[in-house]
């Protein structure tokens, strides 16, 4: 216990230092001091796997690798999260697709961290935070820097334009975090270009290959955007399959390719050395599927290279049935007998209600690689 | 050179009697010996039937790294998973694309074993066999071999090798997408043409090939056994203090070994919870070598004036399967003692049952640990969560995509 003391006490003392008030709206960070990960200056193409970083598992962890780890299990350590994640099982369910299924009965997706005065859950209404005593849902933020390395400073003021990154009180595998865009793009109802630009960069810098992001986008009730985190131990069923090439752009380096023989009809869009073009491509298509009202899900994996997009069925509910991890294939379970009784028929019949069919699938190919052609010609 | 050769020649015959030379060439399978106390690890034995599946003459591959048969399409995880094995000196069986000398590439079902000293548990040598996998393809229909199916295909003509390899090809492909895919920069493995990707039979030893490998291992191990004891320098394939000792994967051991921090993971499962892993850390830290910590117990850490509360409180957490840090004064090898801030924490596998417990350590007063930020006591979570993340890896089996 003793060891984490004096961490403790320099954030204790540095919270009620300087008032730095932050331009989020909806949060205010008025004295809180927290982890800063800045960026390196360089943009994404420079940190590209041609650049430098890349996914080599001989590599050491990276420090944003470290630094989310660690700041994960102190919460952990501290009790802040409602159970132990790792004590849930996970399982292969039965048939040749290998889905995997979770059983977590102390999940639920609706309920973000509950105020202490007002024991409510916010739902559809994500973001309004209730913060727990010493803001510690809060475990660090990121935004960009101006020297050419990045660096980690222990203890600062959230600048405008950060990437927050916050813990809920019911996790969905180990490390599983939620990041939020905040500053400028709290004007955005939407994801844009430079949060997908930040997370896709956070992915990067993470640099482990276990590290998936996720993004629901749930037209058209507006909510702040925000994506989700977490370590899958194992590649999503999704990311297993073969794919076949529909644009393939040799110089820019990004590739759309369609995922054969899923149930959920699915694009997956990635780059050798040029991040910066897929974040730039991926973030207009989304947007573009916005104004059509279709609404997708995002799942970025193997260290921000990989984007797969899953168009989904416009529903009379409005909003994503599936989230991004059950599109990849990983779902969870908070009855014992569901999670027993969970087949490979009953997880396709899922995901097959909300794909698109082939006409629209068509539709949303072509616009893709009309996008595509217009920002790598 | 001519010194390096000798150390060589004397790598082999100082171990073993004149007539182990002549055992080993009464099998006709394919193996190697490597030693890897002779810089570069070089082969110091090469099999007949080795040299014959290779194309390279004997004088080629003594004293070469057996790196000179991989190839582009060699897949550098299992490279990298070999290369983890022989550092943790354990044992690996592994699918592996190597190259004959005229640039062939061949699968073959590497399988690969440590053998150690009898006297004090050093390994002497790596004996690794290659056991040539070879498939029929599903889908002959089209490729004119449709009526030689009865074929013995390991005597195979080139033609069929070339069949062979292409289905393995295939499985390269798909396979890219999950292992290769996940740690190698993308390569353009999967291009168009390839779009309709049927899933052929894996190319993955079945069960005869890995018997076979197994088997011939343990032959050249009994005959190197064998032949060892008149020099009286007697080898044996386990070591003595190491048997029943669960091994991990090499997934794990590889995630494991990005982890540069001292720590350790112990098996609670094993009687007198021993050490499973230690990092080169953990060993710098203690003076300690690999096979003097794996096997046993922490307890050998703590020496004379090391309070008995501390170790209690320890002992209290395990039973308790719970988190704890501790202050503890431990021992170096050379008996000089330095003050531990250990944690330790329950570590659970994708079943969420305990499988291991881990153990962090950090010498205190050795501030300048720090790194670009991270004090001491983060990074002895991070690597905590690490391990946390790469335990739950869930081992997937039956699946013939993950080797």
């Amino acid at each position: 216990m003793t060891t984490f003391k004096q961490f403790e006490d320099e954030r204790h003392l540095l919270k009620y230092s300087t008032p730095e008030q932050s331009k989020c709206t909806w949060l205010s960070f008025q004295g809180i001091k927290v982890p800063l990960y800045r960026f390196g200056s360089q943009s994404l193409t420079d940190v590209g796997p041609s650049g430098g970083l890349s996914c080599i598992p001989e590599e050491e962890q990276s420090i944003l690798d470290s630094l989310l780890l660690a700041q994960w299990e102190e919460r952990m350590w501290k009790g802040l999260f409602k159970y132990d994640v790792t004590t849930s099982e996970i399982k292969v369910i039965g048939g040749k697709r290998k889905f995997l299924a979770q059983l977590n009965k102390g999940w639920n997706m609706d309920c973000f961290p509950v105020p202490e005065e007002n024991n409510v859950c916010h739902k559809g209404r994500p973001f309004v935070f209730n913060w727990m005593k010493d803001h510690e849902e809060l475990l660090f933020c990121v935004a960009h820097g101006e020297k050419a390395n990045p660096e980690l400073i222990p203890a600062a003021a959230v600048p405008n334009g950060a990437i927050l990154i916050l813990i809920n009180a019911t996790p969905v595998e180990y490390g599983h975090v939620f990041l939020v865009p905040c500053g400028y793009s709290s004007l955005f109802k939407f994801l844009d270009a430079r949060s997908l630009d930040m997370v896709t960069r956070i992915a990067v810098e993470i640099n482990h290959c276990s590290f998936c992001l996720f993004y629901d986008c749930c037209t058209p009730s507006a909510s702040h955007p925000y994506f989700q985190g977490c370590y899958f131990p194992n590649p999503l069923p999704v990311e297993l399959l073969p794919v076949m090439t529909l644009f393939g752009d040799g110089q820019a380096g990004i590739r759309i390719c369609q995922v054969t023989d899923y149930p959920i009809r699915a694009l997956l869009f990635e780059s050798n050395d040029n991040l910066k073009v897929l974040v730039e491509v991926v973030a207009e298509i989304c947007s573009c599927l916005l104004g059509k009202n279709i609404p997708y899900n995002l799942l970025i994996s193997d260290c921000g290279k990989k984007m797969f997009l899953f168009p989904q069925l416009q529903t009379l509910a409005s909003s994503c049935t599936l989230s991004a991890w059950e599109c990849g294939g990983y779902f969870l379970f908070k009855s014992g007998y569901e999670f027993d009784c969970a087949t490979e028929e009953a997880m396709i019949k899922r995901l097959n209600a909300v794909s698109l069919d082939d006409e629209g699938f068509q539709a949303v190919n072509q616009l893709c690689c009309s996008i595509a052609s217009k920002f790598t010609s | 050179m001519e010194s390096q050769l000798g150390l060589i020649e004397q790598s082999f015959n100082v171990r073993y009697s004149v007539w182990a030379r002549e055992a080993l060439d009464e099998f006709p399978d394919n193996f190697t010996i490597t030693d890897p106390s002779i810089s570069g690890h070089p082969i110091v034995f090469a099999s007949w039937g080795f040299l014959k599946m290779s194309g390279y003459s004997k004088e080629e591959v003594i004293g070469k790294n057996g790196r000179i048969f991989q190839g582009p399409g060699t897949n550098r995880r299992s490279v990298m998973e070999i290369r983890e094995a022989i550092r943790q000196e354990r044992p690996i069986q592994i699918n592996l694309l190597n190259y004959r000398k005229d640039g062939t590439p061949f699968w073959m079902l590497f399988h690969m074993r440590p053998v150690f000293s009898k006297e004090d548990g050093r390994v002497i040598h790596f004996v690794a066999v290659q056991v040539p996998i070879l498939r029929k393809l599903r889908r002959l229909s089209g490729s004119g071999f449709g009526g030689r199916n009865g074929v013995n295909l390991c005597e195979d003509g080139s033609m069929l090798r070339e069949t062979v390899f292409g289905s393995c090809r295939r499985e390269v492909c798909s396979d890219s997408v999950v292992e290769l895919g996940r740690v190698l920069a993308l390569d353009s493995v999967l291009d168009s043409d390839n779009g309709e990707l049927e899933v052929e039979e894996p190319c993955e030893a079945n069960d005869s090939e890995k018997l076979r490998a197994a088997t011939a291992i343990n032959n050249i191990l009994s005959v190197l056994t064998h032949y060892s004891e008149s020099t009286g320098r007697s080898v044996c394939g386990k070591r003595g203090s190491l048997s029943g000792m669960g091994l991990l994967g090499s997934s794990l051991i590889i995630s494991l070994g990005r982890i540069k921090q001292s720590f350790v993971l112990t098996d609670p499962h094993l009687p007198d919870m021993p050490i499973v892993y230690a990092s080169d850390a953990f060993l710098k830290l203690t003076g300690y070598a690999r096979d003097e910590v794996l096997g046993r117990n922490c307890r050998f850490l703590s020496g004379v004036d090391t309070d008995s509360s501390t170790l209690f409180q320890i002992k209290e957490s395990i039973r308790m399967e719970q988190a704890c840090t501790v202050r503890i004064l431990n021992y170096r090898k050379d008996n000089n003692s330095f003050w531990n801030l250990l944690h330790i924490s329950p570590v659970r596998n994708a079943t969420g049952k305990i499988a291991y417990f881990v153990g962090v350590q950090i010498e205190e007063g050795c501030r300048n640990q720090d790194r670009q930020g991270l004090s001491p006591e983060m990074r002895q979570l991070s690597v905590v969560g690490a391990v946390k993340v790469a335990v739950r890896s869930l081992s997937m089996g039956a699946s013939p995509s993950k080797s």
